[in-house]
């Protein structure tokens, strides 16, 4: 098995804490708190030398859209604290983040903050719906390749796989748009639901699902062959377990074997894989979100990088690698109270 | 060395999905080792009636794209483009990777916290992000691109490297490596690195996979290198004519697909042929 | 829900049209065959960028531009051909030394908060607005004076010089009348009123989600009756313009302006039966591609080396096949709409000519070297749309075929207007820009010496310096005199061609493509960036 993002965290649970108790349980979670904070300020500082590396700021891309005049631009400067040297401009902005205050985007006209709300939501809802799917279907085709290994079915499904995992998502969402919008008009093309409809309660969550039908789709296929073939490896694995050989021993049918007592030891790997996609899933939505014109995290990033929006580019990275963080430390809670092990033995 | 290297690649050929996926890489391979020669203008070459289709003008035999310029040399030179942005990425990040794991695996302490922790930032900020951050702010060119793609995948090197380091450090022949005075940087490099080189193998034909695929994604988005015909390239000139002539997408597509699913094929077939070495030594 | 309006102000108008340009109702095709106006419905329409304000007297940014006029009105309004029409000013008078204009202002009309509208208002956005924060405001309006507000419903404008381009700026796009008792006393840049306007135009702002949509309500109030038709207008921001062309081939979206598909997908959905193109209304904007050459190169200071560079490339090449025959090969530094003052005669020409180029370069001292190069250039496309950087790989393979060996470097925007304008280190650059409604306001600081400014973007980055063309560009300024200035202009085209520091390319031809179930999007000199008052949509 090729695991294309082999990267599980060292936290799996021979290294992880078993059955802890809840001082030691309280000592993990401040470590690992206190990592996380020194990874976001990791993030924070790399990407806003990243950004101020850049020749041009926002005045520069503001001037080049609308015609500025030299004053009005040393105005702006002046304004937005640009004339400042950078690492003083990076003091002020650590310490405004220290205050929860992101800032403010003057391409927006906007306090970032007030700018992530609205998005956040969008790049989210696409991430875990797409996470859902795919680990889903994922297991669920893997699960049945390893139930039939060798056998066509297996074939089948690893070659569909393949195929998945080698078309770049983009790709697919334009083979999408040309299938089901431009010939058989049955989704729309651009959105995250229909604007001013004044749609509420089901009909506004199906307008949702329906404008995010395509999104998913070509978001998830990459990820539906990574949950497959690693569903399918891990089943393969478990199946030789002695546990497994007792159920069958006990008479259990092969279905209940395979579902209920296989799949549940199989899923662990592939929650951590979850934790581990979701950074993968933001980068991927960018692509996603601007072929459908979606207005998520990813392609704001984008757009702010190209604006020389400093402000609202970190907040996106922020923001987004702080759900990555929590996510990870969710899963690794997740683990530590269900270590499989136990049951196992 | 060379005498297992070479049985590994007589295993992978014995192998059915190591047969499939080295003989397209082999094709690709000769596609871009021959564009120079068959042809020699390069493939900008203005040299037919824009937007020719395929099949149509047998000095085009699969057509021209916008400008007028021949598909099939664009597809030879974009082979060269491709295969050349993917290797070097994953070289790059091949090395990076294995001396971060390397060290923060065999020092630990407080030297493998800070790697750590770098690689955890690294691996936080979603990396296709990051990598269309650094293409955009230093200038789209093909060693910006090489450069970018490579800071955004070594974090999964390292770690990789640094599992094994953690746990063979721990090994008999390792601890009479340091009995005997035997310097660091020879148990890291002679000793401990070829004990692991397996995962490393495997997981480089995914490298340059996902490299490949990264650059046809940011050409996509406008950040290809324009002086250089890449399949990315190829593709996101064809796509606004997606709808009067299709196959200026779907030929690059096609190809694009085709490698990184052989690469793919590869990286399988390594897995099954390595895995086994690696059991036997350990026991 | 059809309604009756009154036709007789449209039939003299367009009468007024067939006189004043070539650009009748015969150009427009069976497909527009027509139909009563009707009113309601809801127009849908993708575009990109999204604005970074709703107010476009303090951005000129395109976004702004397009959505400022349905919620603001200008003193004034053109009609094709640049002839002026009443809007918010009903009448006009201009002294006879040019110095002073007169504007008669409309009785009753209201700000969309129902205050009235007055004089007051006129001369504050003006004197406070315009000349201070618009970015072209500041030199069209440079010489104004003052503006006297004798009553409610007169405003008089006093020049300290005479101001001919000035009379073409005064519309609803240009130069928007904003509300003094929203604005005044507070700062200009940070009004909350810049993101929730307050206007007397056709159309009121309804929701505005940043980045991602707005959606603008009629204004019941309008104070022309009957107006607009439309009753909603959804303006959705979608970043990539495969996906607008679909949107608007699937039905999604009825109707695309501005060039904001690919030009490819113009001219084919104007093929279909279903949807239909509009060319007419971008005289308020011309726009072209153009190549500068970097004058302090010493290569390029060659004059010969110029002239080969220009007779290696085709710009009607350019025109057809990155263009999609949406344009006109550049002839002159002017644009072809610049109807009064475009002029190709006794202007050098460079025909395509790979033989001429070889045999000038050769002359000016730079023989192909051992592998076929004469010398290096860089060459920077501007990284907005995409036919600069397309056109860029036709200009390195051409001059390549000269022994030019070119590298083409793409850069984001910023990068971009910061090598050019700023550092200075381009050799080629290759850019799309507005010409201006009249050559003072747009053309002049691409070759005026006064305007080399290293700083300021979309400035002389030629380096172009001469004497005869800065006379004959400021006797223009102030020239109120019709056929002295067409001379003035005539001459500087001459020039201009003869020296070459900027090589026109395409006169770009702005298209619009709508559904035929959308009508009346252009009906003036402005196009869509008028208000859309008479756009009606069928049901």
């Amino acid at each position: 098995m090729t695991t294309p993002a082999p990267s599980l965290p060292e936290q799996t649970p021979q290294t992880g804490p078993r059955k802890v108790p809840s001082r030691a349980m309280l000592r993990y979670i401040l470590r690992r708190l206190s990592q996380a904070i020194l990874v976001m300020l990791l993030v924070v500082i790399g990407s806003f030398f990243l950004i101020k590396m850049a020749p041009g700021d926002f005045v520069d891309t503001l001037a080049g859209t609308s015609d500025l005049t030299a004053e009005q631009m040393a105005n702006l400067r002046a304004r937005y604290g640009l004339d400042q040297p950078v690492p003083v401009q990076l003091m002020y902005y650590i310490a405004r983040l220290a205050t929860l205050d992101l800032g403010y985007s003057p391409f927006n006209n906007a306090p970032v903050l007030d700018i992530l709300v609205k998005r956040w939501p969008v790049t989210a809802i696409l991430v875990v719906t797409s996470v859902s799917i795919s680990m889903v279907v994922g297991t669920l085709l893997g699960v049945m390749a390893a139930r039939f290994s060798g056998k066509p079915v297996d074939l089948g499904i690893s070659i569909l796989m393949l195929l998945f995992y080698a078309t770049p998502n983009f790709i697919i969402a334009v083979i999408l748009i040309l299938i089901f919008s431009i010939k058989m008009n049955v989704f729309p093309i651009a959105g995250f639901a229909t604007i001013a409809s004044g749609y509420t309660g089901w009909e506004y969550i199906r307008d949702v699902a329906w404008h995010l039908a395509m999104p998913v789709t070509a978001l998830c296929t990459f990820f539906i062959a990574i949950y497959g073939r690693i569903g399918r490896a891990a089943m393969l694995e478990v199946l030789t377990l002695d546990y497994i050989r007792t159920a069958r021993g006990k008479g259990l049918t092969e279905r209940r074997v395979i579902y209920v007592h296989a799949l549940r030891n199989a899923l662990l790997p592939l929650v951590t894989m979850a934790g581990l996609q979701v950074s993968a899933l933001v980068g991927g939505a960018v692509l996603i979100e601007t072929i459908f014109g979606l207005n998520g995290m990813g392609r704001t990033a984008f757009d702010a990088v190209f604006q020389r929006d400093t402000n609202l580019l970190l907040g996106v990275l922020f923001v987004s690698s702080l759900s990555v963080v929590v996510v990870n430390f969710i899963i690794d809670l997740l683990y530590m109270v269900l270590d499989p092990r136990v049951e196992i033995k | 060395m060379s005498t297992s290297g070479h049985s590994v690649f007589r295993r992978l050929l014995r192998h059915p999905s190591g047969l499939v996926g080295l003989l397209i890489i082999a094709l690709v391979v000769l596609m871009s080792a021959s564009a120079g020669f068959i042809f020699p203008e390069g493939p900008w070459v203005l040299g037919g009636r824009p937007r020719t289709w395929p099949g149509v003008d047998p000095a085009f035999p699969l057509g021209t794209d916008a400008l007028g310029r021949d598909m099939v040399a664009a597809l030879f030179y974009g082979a060269r483009v491709s295969l050349a942005v993917g290797a070097a990425a994953a070289l790059v990040s091949l090395v990076i990777g294995t001396l971060v794991g390397a060290i923060a695996g065999y020092y630990g302490g407080w030297l493998d916290d800070v790697l750590m922790r770098l690689t955890d930032a690294m691996q936080t900020i979603p990396s296709f992000l990051a990598a269309i951050a650094i293409v955009g702010v230093v200038g789209a060119s093909l060693s910006t691109i090489i450069i970018a793609i490579a800071v955004v995948s070594w974090p999964m090197i390292a770690r990789l490297v640094r599992a094994d380091f953690l746990r063979l450090r721990t090994y008999d022949f390792v601890q009479s490596c340091k009995i005997i005075g035997m310097s660091d940087l020879r148990i890291i490099f002679g000793q401990i690195l070829p004990n692991c080189l397996a995962p490393i193998i495997v997981s480089s034909s995914v490298l340059v996979a996902t490299a490949i695929i990264t650059e046809a994604s940011l050409a996509f988005l406008g950040l290809g290198d324009p002086n250089v015909m890449s399949w990315g390239t190829i593709l996101s000139t064809g796509r606004p004519e997606l709808r009067s002539g299709w196959y200026m997408t779907a030929f690059p597509a096609v190809a694009l697909v085709l490698t990184v699913l052989a690469l793919n094929l590869i990286g399988d077939a390594l897995n099954d042929v390595l895995n086994p070495r690696l059991k036997e030594r350990k026991s | 829900m059809t309604q009756k309006f009154p036709t007789v102000g449209r039939r003299s108008f367009l009468a007024g049209l067939a006189a004043s340009t070539a650009l009748p109702l015969i150009a427009m095709p069976g497909k527009l065959w027509a139909q009563e106006p009707r009113a309601g419905g809801t127009l849908r329409t993708p575009a990109w960028p999204a604005p970074s304000v709703l107010n476009s007297a303090i951005s000129t940014a395109g976004p702004e531009t397009f959505l400022g006029p349905k919620m603001f009105d200008g003193l004034l309004a053109y009609d094709f051909g640049m002839v002026a029409k009443p809007q918010l000013a009903t009448d006009w008078q201009m002294s006879d030394d040019g110095l002073r204009i007169t504007f008669n202002l409309r009785e009753g009309v209201t700000w969309h908060d129902g205050e009235p509208f007055t004089a007051h208002d006129v001369a504050f956005t003006f004197m406070e607005v315009l000349k201070v924060h618009h970015g072209r405001g500041r030199t069209t309006f440079g010489d104004l004076l003052a503006v006297e507000t004798p009553d409610d419903l007169t405003a008089i404008f006093v020049l300290e010089t005479p101001n001919p381009a000035m009379m073409r700026a005064l519309d609803s796009r240009e130069s928007p009348i904003l509300p003094a008792h929203i604005y005044e006393g507070t700062d200009i840049l940070d009004n909350p009123a810049n993101t929730a306007p307050i206007g007397t135009g056709p159309f009121k702002l309804a929701e505005y989600e940043i980045g991602s949509y707005v959606v603008l309500v009629k204004n019941p109030d309008y104070w022309e009756e009957g107006y607009p038709l439309l009753d909603r207008m959804v303006i959705q921001y979608v970043p990539d313009s495969a996906t607008r062309a679909a949107m608007l081939e699937s039905g999604q979206a009825d109707a695309v302006f501005l060039n904001m598909i690919p030009a490819q997908d113009i001219v084919r959905l104007d093929e279909q039966p279903d949807f239909t193109m509009d060319t007419r209304g971008f005289e308020g904007m011309p726009s072209a591609q153009q190549m500068d050459f970097n004058l302090d190169n010493p290569i390029l200071a060659n004059v010969m080396v110029r002239h080969a560079i220009a007779h290696a490339i085709d710009p009607e090449w350019i025109t057809q096949n990155v263009w999609y025959g949406l344009g006109t090969a550049g002839k002159t530094p002017l644009h072809v709409d610049q109807v009064e003052y475009y002029t190709t005669e006794g202007v050098p020409e460079y025909p395509y000519d790979l033989d001429r180029a070889n045999e000038l370069l050769d002359e000016a001292g730079y023989p192909r070297g051992d592998n076929g190069t004469r010398f290096e250039l860089m060459l920077d496309p501007s990284p907005w749309g995409t036919e600069s950087i397309t056109a860029s790989a036709y200009v390195r393979e051409q001059l390549r075929q000269v022994g030019i060996d070119v590298t083409v470097r793409t850069q984001d925007f910023g990068v971009f207007v910061t090598t050019v304008w700023t550092d200075r280190a381009h050799d080629l650059v290759l850019y799309t820009v507005n010409l201006g409604v009249d050559p003072t306001i747009g053309t002049q600081r691409f070759y005026w010496s006064e305007s080399y400014r290293p700083g300021s973007a979309f400035t002389n980055g030629a380096h172009y310096m001469n004497p005869e063309v800065d006379a004959l560009l400021e006797a223009a300024q102030v020239e109120t005199d019709p056929q002295a200035r067409r001379d003035q202009y005539a001459e500087f085209q001459r020039i201009v061609m003869r020296d070459l520091p900027v090589m026109p390319i395409t006169n770009i031809h702005g298209a619009n493509i709508a559904s035929t179930r959308v009508h009346d999007h252009t009906v003036d000199a402005l196009g869509v960036l008028g208000g859309f008052t008479r756009l009606w949509i069928e049901e």
